[in-house]
This record gives C-alpha cells, structure tokens and sequence, in this order.
C-alpha cells in the first residue's frame, strides 16, 4: 500500500512537474487572444477590408504550415514554448485558438463573436486555475458567472426576455463545451464556436417566431485620419 | 518545482531549457504589451467619441476595454513573477 501511495505522489510531482514550467505563459497567451477585438477597430475602408482578410488568413496559414513541419519532425518541439506534453503528437491548441478565433471574427456578428472570444481567451484560464487550486464544481460555477457576464455586457442593449435568454444559453454552452472533451477538437476551438452557432441558430428561430432581433455593432471602426 | 526536470520529459532526449526560456523571453513583451494598448485604445475611444464629441453610445467599449487590460493584469503578474524568479535562480547557478 506505501509503495503505491509513493508511486502516486511521484507520479503527481512529475505531473505538477511538466504543467508548471509553461503554466502561466499559457495563460497569458490565451488572455492575449482578446487584443483581435482590435480588428472591429480598423476602418472601413475598400482596400483595407481586403487587408483585414488577407493578413489574418495569412498568419493562420503560417501557423498550419509551422503546425505542419512540427508534426512531420521538421521543426523541433522545443521551438514552440508551451506546447502540453500530449501537444507533441498532434496539432497544437493554439492553431484551433486562432482558427476559431479567425471564423468568428469573420462569419459572426459583432454581439455573438466579442462574448465567444472573452470567454476563450479569459474564461477558459480562469475555469483552469480554479480547478486546479480548488476544485471542478467551484471553476464550473464561477466559469459560468464570468461568460454570463461577457454576454450580459454585450447584450444589455437588447431587450431583458432576449438578453437573459440569449446570455444563459452563451455562457451554459461554452461551459459545456469546456467540460466535455472531444479527442480530434480543441476545448479552445469548442469554447469559441458551439455558444456562437446556438445563439445564432437561437436568433434565426427567434427572428421566425416574431421577435425582431438586429445585430448591433458594439465595436466601432475608427476614422481615417485624412 | 523541479523545471529541469519538466523540460527534459518534455524534449525526451535533452535538456534544452535555455532554447525554451528564450523563446518565453522573447515573446513576454508583445503578451504583455499589446493587450494593454488595445484596452487603452478602447477606453480612448470610449471616450473621445462618447464623452468629449457626443457621437455613438460606446458604454461597452469602455467595459471592453477594462476587461482586456484587468483581465490581461491578473495573468500577468504570475507571469512576470515566474520569470523574475526563474532568472535569479539562474544567476544563482552561474
């Protein structure tokens, strides 16, 4: 019975072990994704709505490739900083980070992708610190609190019957779509895309039964300077 | 923890902890950095064109705005913290 108890303890030391050294840069990273809200802020103009398309589309297919060098040997592991140990074999978290962020910024309307992306890029790191400092139940209940608060802070326009209908169904899905693991899909990608298909599916059903729900911009382009 | 010893079950062969910490180094600043600009940005906006011009209701690019910059601050802060102190134990080790 010691020799396992020991056996166990090791084993969660080299656990404790392999998770801290990237930890907090993972974090970071993930916080870091709310910086492409930056993309509503870019004016709208003709040539630069191209280049809005191109330079996004562009660094996603540089991460693909360098994704795809890795995956073939080509490049070491040890140039990508924070890659999980079960990363190594297959394709990084922060390509489907990106990709989701990239179709939403593109696909969504400004109320249904802002939501999506903070609560991948800050209720997901949270859900995680808390599970691992406390325990599952207390990260799944303030994990829903903050994207409840995410959706509620982008819809408080709307009226209450949609802003509480639309918010609960965001924040449940993307907590469920955090807890349930898919193997081949990223929880990063999941968190991102399943609330943003639902409330739009959400929207059309409702948009046919008789509410009239516009899409509001909450993000404004800036103004050329000249 | 022992970081020696996560790096080398994360390379399998070597110990290859300077490339890594590089890497990490390299990159802080536009983590960190950015983040904060766009939330500036934000709350600059907000302001110029809801407050001093009277245009557009900009409420949530404010609250947007104090999100990314708090939000960006709380995982920061470990961050630089682990970093500060990775670097002293080196400098220890030489």
């Amino acid at each position: 019975m010691k020799k396992i108890v020991s056996q166990i303890q090791k084993t969660k030391k080299k656990i404790n072990s392999l998770s801290f050294d990237a930890h907090w840069y993972r974090r970071v990273f993930h916080t870091f994704g709310a910086s492409f809200l930056f993309y509503y802020m870019l004016p709208d103009e003709h040539y630069l709505n191209q280049i809005k398309i191109i330079i996004p589309v562009f660094i996603i297919l540089i991460a693909i490739t360098l994704e795809l060098l890795r995956l073939k040997k080509k490049i070491s592991s040890n140039h990508f900083f924070g890659l999980r140990v079960y990363e190594k074999d297959r394709i990084g978290s922060y390509l489907y980070f990106g990709i989701g962020i990239i179709i939403l910024l593109f696909f969504f309307p400004q109320q249904i992708a802002i939501p999506c992306i903070l609560c991948a890029c800050f209720g997901d790191p949270i859900i995680g610190e808390i599970r691992n400092n406390y325990d599952k139940n207390k990260a799944i209940l303030i994990g829903f609190v903050v994207c409840l608060v995410f959706f509620i802070i982008t819809w408080y326009n709307s009226k209450i019957e949609i802003l509480i209908l639309v918010s609960f169904i965001g924040a449940s899905s993307a907590i469920l779509s955090e807890i349930k693991k898919i193997k081949w899909l990223d929880d990063d990608f999941m968190i991102q895309i399943i609330p943003a298909i639902i409330i739009l599916l959400l929207i059309m059903i409702l948009n046919t039964v008789g509410f009239d729900i516009v899409f509001e911009k909450i993000i404004y382009p800036g103004l050329m300077p000249w | 923890m022992n970081r020696k010893k996560s790096i080398y079950y994360l390379n399998n062969k070597k110990n290859d902890d300077a490339k890594l910490f590089k890497t990490e180094i390299l990159l802080t600043p536009i983590l960190i950095l950015i983040p904060f600009l766009v939330g500036f940005y934000l709350i600059y906006d907000w302001y110029i064109r809801d407050i001093v011009l009277n245009e557009l209701d900009l409420f949530t690019e404010l609250l947007l705005g104090l999100i990314i910059i708090f939000g960006n601050l709380i995982f920061d802060i470990p961050l630089i913290r682990s970093l500060i102190k990775f670097s002293s134990k080196k400098k220890i080790k030489k």
